[in-house]
């Protein structure tokens, strides 16, 4: 199996992320300057970030409540985020169909503003 | 490992919290557990003995009324185990349409990278909220309130948030979570008065979350 993700960092060390989307081990990345990230888009492609400040990693998920799917755990997006100053540019990938959104924004953008600020990176 | 989180209803003192006292929540296995929204009998009721058949389910009805919007007045957890203070296969949830604070428990074991939220589908599809219980295509009419009260008590009277699809939804915090957490909302089913269709209807409810 291959990790979702494999990190660049600043000090020329590589650190590869989990082989699935349920344990990313992005909360495992060395306290380091990322340098760049290649990630394994859900359909099988690989994107590349790199020369950003900081880095944001998030899987979506729903988990029904009842029904036939009760329990089961649905992933629905993957989002890659990246932090210069200001800008935030990234990308979210909808795990059922493969499509993938750019996302241009900024820190004072409200999605952006709640986001959990410990998983930066 | 990945974020998870469990649902579990207050069968015994809607005051406690989960955390305090653990033994009045019942987890659900929701593979086999299921909420019954009913009026109730003198069958279907707390601590049946048996699971309820669908006659006893239509038997036990919410009428709907020319004049007022009806509140369904009991929700139970059918647990499918029944092995809950004795062999008993449905439990009331204490606390549902009323000024109490711990009622439905979403339990998370780590953080979240986003509030999490509560919604409500037609199906596991996720697609659509076009049934008559969702509003029938307008969601601000669904029949299904829903507050959080992680924080506060929802007050006499509570109104709620109409829950259907995509926009109308209750996050279930003011903030992501950054660590493990346990959250609670309350829930009550109200049918508008004079409402000209019947149905037994089942829909979806779901809980969006995310983890890095």
């Amino acid at each position: 199996m291959e990790p979702i993700f494999t990190i660049i960092l600043s000090d020329g060390s590589v650190f590869s992320g989990g082989t699935s989307y349920s344990e990313t081990k992005w909360k495992e990345i060395p306290d380091k300057k990322i340098r760049t990230i290649f990630y394994k888009i859900p359909k099988g492609d690989v994107l590349v970030m790199t020369g950003y400040d900081k880095y944001f990693h998030m899987i979506e998920v729903l988990k029904d409540l009842n029904g036939d799917r009760a329990g089961i755990v649905n992933f629905e997006f993957a989002y890659l985020l990246g932090r210069k100053e200001d800008k935030i540019n990234g990308y979210k990938m909808n795990f059922k169909t493969g499509n993938i959104e750019k996302i241009e924004t900024n820190v004072e953008d409200n999605f952006i503003k709640g986001l959990n600020p410990n998983i930066w990176k | 490992m990945a974020t998870t989180m469990d649902f579990l209803i207050n069968y015994v003192d809607a005051t406690v919290t989960h955390a305090i006292t653990p033994a009045d929540y019942i987890e659900l296995d929701l593979i086999n557990d299921y909420l019954i929204w009913t009026a109730g009998d003198a069958v279907v009721k707390d601590l049946m003995t048996h699971e309820p058949t669908a006659d006893e389910l239509n038997a036990a009805a919410s009428i709907i009324d020319d004049v007022l919007d009806v509140e369904v007045a009991l929700c139970l957890l059918m647990d499918y185990s029944h092995d809950v203070g004795g062999a008993y296969y449905t439990h009331k949830v204490i606390g549902m349409n009323e000024n109490k604070r711990y009622v439905y428990c979403f339990s998370f074991d780590d953080a979240t990278a986003t509030i999490p939220r509560l919604e409500a589908w037609d199906t596991s599809a996720h697609a659509t909220a076009n049934k008559h219980v969702l509003g029938a295509g307008t969601p601000a009419n669904s029949f299904v309130k829903a507050i959080m009260t992680t924080n506060a008590l929802p007050r006499v009277g509570w109104v709620g948030t109409a829950i259907a699809g995509a926009s109308n939804y209750v996050e279930l915090d003011i903030a992501a979570l950054v660590a493990a957490k346990d959250l609670y909302a309350n829930l009550k089913i109200k049918i508008p008065a004079a409402y000209v269709t019947p149905a037994a209807e089942t829909y979806v409810l779901t809980v969006r979350y995310t983890y890095a």
